[in-house]
């Protein structure tokens, strides 16, 4: 879990996302917090399928799911499995 | 410290969040870089179609294409066309008020040679001057990341256009939306849109809209929701076909004026068919000091797409100062006249 976490992180700060010295809590809004919209949604996406070797079917594409590290971390363990 | 500015690409260190590793020369985009390769490519031209194959035929139009008169996009239709003559596509212009006449009449002169329904996708004037007003006196309304790729007006304008191509594309029961982005723009040929995520997509620019201080309460610029309540089945997916194929400015530019397209009269290097594009590209060097183009042309140029001295002549061109004024006059916004207005990268 951990290491996925940090997996997420490490990709939103070398992909220009966040800044490198910026912290984020694990049930912050990505949008809100004006990290991502929705083309960077799509990117992040893509990373995590190829990343992770899973297919994100349709009815998890929410914001439940997709707008924390908490809900990102949640889904990928799930879907991994 | 001094500038360093990557050895593969245009990006240099005086960009925020650049970093230029001192030991390689790369920018850690060079540095993880990873092409289709042609093998790819192709693997994803024969899945686009045999997804032409498979869904055409259905709808009013097999595919609803962004058009906006420019180079790449007047190119991509031609080839599509050419490629795959039994597609039937409506091309939308959309006129943000800064269209230039060159690239309304270049889009309908691609129509009627491509054999595509033209359509012009308009707005009060008024509304859209008041909207890219509000664009440029925002700060900071856009996330990092989209502020690296376009400007905040036209990530405001490009915005509108997908949601209003999603639109057309649930209304027409077209299957497919096709832009003209290449691989420096666009890492990803095929995009299977789900209505969640189209629904998600609309209510980020609802905020993003507001944030800027914008009530769009007709939907004039967002996916109208009751359009969205009647998606049923056929949920359009996006492509990007420029990407796959080979790029270059120049052979585009030879097989448009091949088959009679005008080359534009307005001296921005970066847009042949927007108008407001120099006052974009001027307000946000101000508010973010570096160039709105410097990722796009960064990705050309990584991908191959352009030479590196070509890439570092256009982000280091002057901006048209005619065209700034122009547009701010039409904004209503002042501009520091007093000094050149000099693009420093
Ligand atoms: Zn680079």
């Amino acid at each position: 879990m951990e290491q996925i976490r940090n997996d997420i992180v490490d990709y939103l700060k070398a992909n220009s996302f966040m800044d490198n010295n910026s912290s984020l809590n694990d049930n912050d809004s990505l949008t809100q917090k004006g990290i991502i919209d929705s083309i960077g949604l799509l990117e992040l996406m893509d990373y995590i399928c190829e990343k992770y070797s899973i297919e994100i079917p349709e009815d998890l594409l929410t914001p439940e799911n997709f707008d924390s590290l908490q809900g990102i971390t949640n889904m990928i363990t799930k879907l991994a499995k | 410290m001094s500038k360093l500015v990557c050895k593969k690409c245009v990006l240099d260190s005086d960009i925020p969040g650049i970093q230029i590793n001192e030991d390689t020369g790369l920018c850690h985009f060079c540095e993880t870089y990873a092409p289709l390769t042609s093998q790819e490519k192709n693997e994803y031209l024969s899945r686009i179609g045999e997804l032409f194959k498979q869904y055409r035929g259905k709808g009013n139009y097999d595919v609803i294409y962004a058009l906006s008169g420019g180079k790449d996009s007047s190119y991509t239709l031609y080839k599509l066309k050419k490629d795959y003559p039994f597609l039937k596509i409506r091309a939308v212009q959309f006129d943000n008020g800064f269209t230039s006449e060159n690239a309304i009449k270049n889009a309908q002169k691609m129509c009627k040679i491509t054999g595509c329904d033209y359509f012009q996708l308009t707005m009060e004037k008024e509304v859209l001057y008041n909207t890219f007003r509000k664009a440029a006196e925002s700060y900071d309304a856009f996330p990092k990341f989209a502020k690296y790729r376009a400007s905040d007006i036209c990530n405001v304008c490009i915005t509108i256009i997908k949601q209003k191509l999603i639109e057309q594309a649930i209304l027409q029961k077209a299957p497919f939306i096709i832009f003209a982005f290449t691989a420096g723009q666009s890492p990803n040929p095929i995009i299977n849109l789900s209505v969640n995520f189209i629904q998600w997509s609309r209510n980020l620019f609802e905020k993003q809209l507001q944030k800027i201080g914008v009530d769009d309460k007709d939907e004039m610029f967002l996916l109208k929701k009751e359009v969205l309540e009647n998606i049923g089945e056929n949920v359009p997916s996006i492509l990007h076909p420029l990407c796959l194929w080979d790029y270059s400015e120049d052979k585009v530019l030879e097989t448009l004026l091949e088959i009679g397209w005008e080359p534009p009269g307005i001296s921005d290097s970066n847009s042949t068919n927007c108008t407001l594009n120099s006052f974009a590209c001027y307000n946000h060097l101000e508010k973010y000091g570096f160039h709105p183009y410097a990722f796009d042309v960064a990705g050309l140029v990584r991908s191959g797409e352009m030479s590196r001295e070509e890439g570092l002549e256009k982000i280091n061109q002057e901006l048209s100062q005619p065209l700034i004024e122009e547009a701010a006059r039409k904004l209503k916004l002042k501009i520091k006249s007093s000094q050149k207005v000099i693009v420093k990268i």
